[in-house]
């Protein structure tokens, strides 16, 4: 009896001392292998073209940096329309400089696959396939969108998508444009397929401020420019934990998500270092600080975390389908401008 | 006989002077027409085939199959392009009309009145030059924006029912007006300065008043400079971005450049209607190019001459104080409201105010923007390249300037038109479309241009090249011939000539010039965004960041130390060349 009591213990101590040893080399294994870090480390730094926000970014880098000081990110950032042009020139001149390309619209940046090396970060396994879009494209981010307003100015705020149509919110709501770049055009084709054909010209009716992106609407947001609208979580959230009178709510009708494509050149000069940093970014270490600092989701099947207010029973997460995603673009584009009469 | 033979031998020999003249003559033109070659046509062409194609030269590869005029002929259809022209047209035409009245008053008032404090109005009506656009558009957005702007807050808060509303053309056209005003003051003021007042007493002792005076004889003889102030100014607001992206974007007001802007701005960019755009704007600034040139030929402009004078001083009275009071109310329009505007931005938390109360709560206040922005590296790197830039732009550029000025106004060389019109080109196309012309049409060149500051150099070298020359070449028209005639008949040859007589005598203007083109550098936005790489981020550019990332405070604390940063370079400078250069920047502009 003792016996058989000793060798379960045994067994279950033998089996805690190989998980724990597991873990440890998991731990180890979680950013790359000791080869990759000591290489990363020896190139010492990198190049990291994004279409996000520098500023969102700049702490994406300095997280990044606790963990490995000795790799210097150096980050260029344009909008998305820019920036294509920008790799594109400088990689037709053979003189592309970025380690890491990072950007928003997947459509744009599906042809120039081939351009890329091959890469998987070691926890490959635990990502949504339906968030790629080529083997060597990740989703390094992955946005949401929601409705905030401004605590000072709403009385009666609105709770769905479809109260921004309501006519007593007249001249009160801002919208970012459709061309704006690969998160918008998520949101608008959520819009029309989800919330009806009609959606738009109901919204554009209330005669809507337009923004050319997010961050400028979201400073209006606090100002008092416009009292509401859908905005990306992380364009609005850091300025409500800094304590700006603004309230962000996630719609019943769903929460549309886009997810950025990244990948590493064959071109890159430090083709070690970008391995560490999106190692790192894709890890549960860098998804979870990318979720609870800034506001971002996760595309891990298992997410580690979700930001404030989003609470997974209640939220319906909305991802367009991709073939519909590059094939109605232009179109739908076009569309949209005519109905909120935004000249193109 | 021997005189005979002497007097052959002397005209063989000069014959073979001017033969040897000429090819030293030839020999310059080629070498400036092979710079322009460089900086200008080679960009341009590329730009032309970027508008009349559907493709990126550098990726598909220059191939005229594709060429086509479908695409210009869709963008000339585009009635909103007609609608942004015509926006265009009036915001920089109302501009150019107050650029032209205050410019023209402060440098009358500066230069021939005695009102008090003169120097201090000086230094006044330049100031505006050293806030970029875009912070001029983020000042005036927080003062006059119809909802939440800090005027109307003080309108409500005193009882009175008045609203302003700078979010409209009426908006658009006043900023304009009052930040473009320095060019005109630039050009007016040194031209009144150097003219000969003896005109002048000669209207006066025929009986004519003194404010008669000043409308037959004073500003006509200084037309040109007025003319060309004016044409600066209006060409200058033409390719501004900035304060029409600001003021203009919340009721969807666009002008040529920010429509330009959103081209190369959406998902997908359409960089070659933006080139096609860019062409329409060329065209525009070629023909008033051309109208200034039909309206100054053939008259002569010559008031300084190989004799001393003074310029003489009004004297006002007791009308000196309302010009004097002027002089205040200029200065709080245009830099103390807009500065208080971007103080309370920097260091207030929240730029949501909902009364004149809440504005002087001091517990919305702190150091938070400031500690952020100097947190960033990027932001002590920006300016040191910006600096870097500036420096590079303003010495050989202004090298350069004086030199494509001197073979325009001052030789006979053959060629010299082409080089006139050449380097006058840049002035029509947009910042922004250049940079994607110049990323083009630079980067595949051999030695790495692409990713060093040089290349950011040459882009502002090349884009502020008229404007440089322009401001130059004021200077030289006012110079009589018969100065530099009488270096030659003393026997100094053309390097010797433009030693000891112009170059003392234009340092001036060329000091001014290249201040000038140091302050547009460190200005510059559309021109490096496609140019900088992480290694070479500049000011402007970061500064477009912070604001394109929806951060007011950090955006107007980053614009107060561009501000200040502007200032003590150019105070230092002007402090320096105090006594090097009689006539110092603040003076001449």
């Amino acid at each position: 009896m003792t016996g058989r009591i000793f060798a379960n213990i045994a067994a279950i101590a033998g089996i805690a001392g190989l998980a724990l040893a597991w873990s440890a080399a998991a731990q180890a294994q979680e950013f790359g292998s000791p080869e990759l870090i000591a290489a990363a480390k020896a190139e010492g730094r990198l190049v990291f073209y994004t279409a996000n926000f520098a500023e969102v970014e700049q702490q994406v880098i300095k997280a990044f940096n606790k963990r490995f000081p000795e790799i210097k990110v150096e980050m260029v950032r344009a909008p998305g329309g820019q920036l294509i042009t920008r790799v594109k020139t400088e990689a037709a001149a053979g003189k592309l400089i970025a380690d890491v390309v990072d950007h928003s619209d997947r459509a744009l940046m599906q042809p120039m696959a081939d351009m890329f090396q091959d890469y998987a970060p070691p926890n490959a396994a635990d990502y949504n396939p339906d968030a790629q879009i080529a083997p060597q494209l990740w989703p390094r981010a992955t946005l949401v969108w929601s409705i905030a307003y401004n605590t000072e100015l709403v009385k009666n705020p609105p709770k769905t998508w479809m109260d921004l149509t309501k006519p007593e919110y007249n001249k009160l709501t801002g919208q970012v444009i459709a061309p704006s770049g690969g998160t918008t055009w998520t949101r608008v084709m959520f819009e029309r397929q989800v919330l009806g054909e009609d959606y738009w010209a109901k919204q554009a009716a209330t005669r809507p401020v337009l923004y050319p992106s997010g961050a400028p609407m979201s400073d209006s947001l606090v100002r008092g420019e416009i009292a509401m609208g859908p905005l990306l979580y992380n364009a609005i959230y850091p300025k409500q934990k800094d304590g700006a009178p603004i309230q962000i709510f996630f719609p019943p009708e769903g929460a549309p998500v886009n997810p950025y494509a990244t990948g590493i050149p064959k071109t890159a000069a430090h083709p070690n270092a970008a391995k560490l940093f999106l190692n790192w970014c894709l890890s549960k270490e860098g998804q979870t600080f990318m979720i609870k600092e800034l506001g971002n989701l996760t595309s891990l099947k298992v997410p580690p975390a979700f930001p404030e207010g989003f609470d997974p029973k209640v939220v319906k997460v909305w991802f367009p389908k991709f073939d519909e995603y590059v094939k109605l673009q232009a179109t739908w584009v076009a569309d949209w401008n005519k109905t909120y009469g935004y000249a193109q | 006989m021997d005189a005979l033979a002497s007097r052959r031998s002397e005209v063989t020999r000069s014959a073979s002077e001017s033969k040897r003249g000429h090819a030293w003559g030839g020999l310059w033109v080629t070498f400036l027409l092979a710079i322009l070659g460089f900086l200008v046509i080679y960009p341009v062409l590329m730009l032309l085939l970027g508008a009349l194609t559907d493709t990126n030269p550098v990726v598909e590869g220059i191939s005229l199959r594709h060429l086509s005029v479908t695409n210009f002929l869709t963008v000339l259809a585009n009635p909103n392009v007609a609608e942004a022209l015509a926006n265009t047209l009036i915001a920089c035409g109302g501009g150019t009309l107050i650029a032209v009245v205050i410019g023209l008053l402060f440098s009358w008032i500066v230069v021939r009145t005695n009102t008090p404090f003169k120097g201090f109005i000086a230094a006044a009506s330049i100031l505006p030059l050293f806030a970029p656009p875009l912070v001029a558009g983020v000042a005036w957005a927080i003062l006059g924006s119809p909802k939440t702007g800090l005027i109307n807050t003080m309108f409500k808060w005193v009882g009175l029912d008045w609203r302003v509303d700078f979010y409209s053309m009426w908006g658009l056209v006043f900023v304009f007006g009052i930040y473009y005003a320095p060019y005109v003051y630039m050009f007016t003021a040194s031209a009144l300065r150097n003219m000969d007042p003896s005109l002048e007493e000669a209207a006066e002792i025929s009986g004519a008043s003194a404010f008669a005076t000043l409308f037959t004889v004073t500003f006509p003889l200084i037309m040109p400079a007025i003319v060309s102030g004016m044409l600066l100014s209006f060409i200058v607001m033409l390719g501004i971005y900035g304060i029409p992206a600001v003021l203009g974007a919340p009721t969807n007001l666009a002008v040529l450049t920010t429509y330009i802007f959103k081209l190369t701005n959406w998902s997908p960019p359409l960089y070659n209607t933006a080139a096609a755009v860019a062409i329409i704007l060329m065209v525009v600034t070629s023909l008033l190019v051309f109208l200034q040139q039909k309206v100054l030929s053939g008259r002569s402009y010559t008031t300084v001459a190989g004799k001393a004078f003074r310029p003489r001083s009004l004297d006002l009275g007791r009308w000196r104080w309302f010009t004097f009071g002027l002089g205040i109310v200029y200065l709080l329009v245009v830099v103390v409201l807009p500065s208080l505007a971007l103080i309370v931005a920097a260091f207030r938390k929240f730029m949501f105010i909902r009364d004149v109360a809440s504005l002087f709560d001091a517990r919305q206040y702190s150091l938070m923007h400031f500690y952020s922005i100097f947190d960033n590296p990027l932001t002590l790197r920006s300016i040191y390249n910006a600096v870097e830039v500036g420096l590079i732009t303003a010495v050989v550029g202004g090298a350069l300037a004086f030199a494509i000025g001197y073979t325009i106004h001052r030789t006979q060389v053959t060629g010299r038109r082409w080089i006139d019109v050449i380097s006058t080109l840049p002035v029509a196309i947009p910042g922004l479309v250049v940079g994607v012309a110049y990323l083009w049409a630079w980067i595949g060149i051999p030695g790495g241009l692409y990713g060093t500051i040089w290349i950011l150099a040459l882009a502002f070298i090349a884009r502020f090249m008229p404007d440089t020359v322009k401001s130059l070449s004021t200077s030289f028209m006012q110079i009589h011939r018969e100065l530099e005639e009488a270096a030659w008949v003393c026997g100094k040859g053309v390097l010797g000539t433009i030693r000891t007589i112009v170059l003392p005598l234009a340092r001036p203007g060329v000091i001014a010039s290249m201040t000038l083109l140091f302050v547009l550098a460190i200005r510059e936005l559309g021109s490096s965004l496609f140019l900088y790489t992480s290694n070479t981020m500049v000011m402007s550019v970061l500064l477009l960041d912070y604001y394109e990332g929806g951060n007011l405070g950090k955006t107007a604390a980053f614009s107060i130390v561009q501000t200040v940063l502007l200032g003590v370079l150019i105070g230092g400078a002007n402090w320096l060349s105090r006594g090097a250069a009689p006539s110092s920047v603040a003076r001449t502009g």
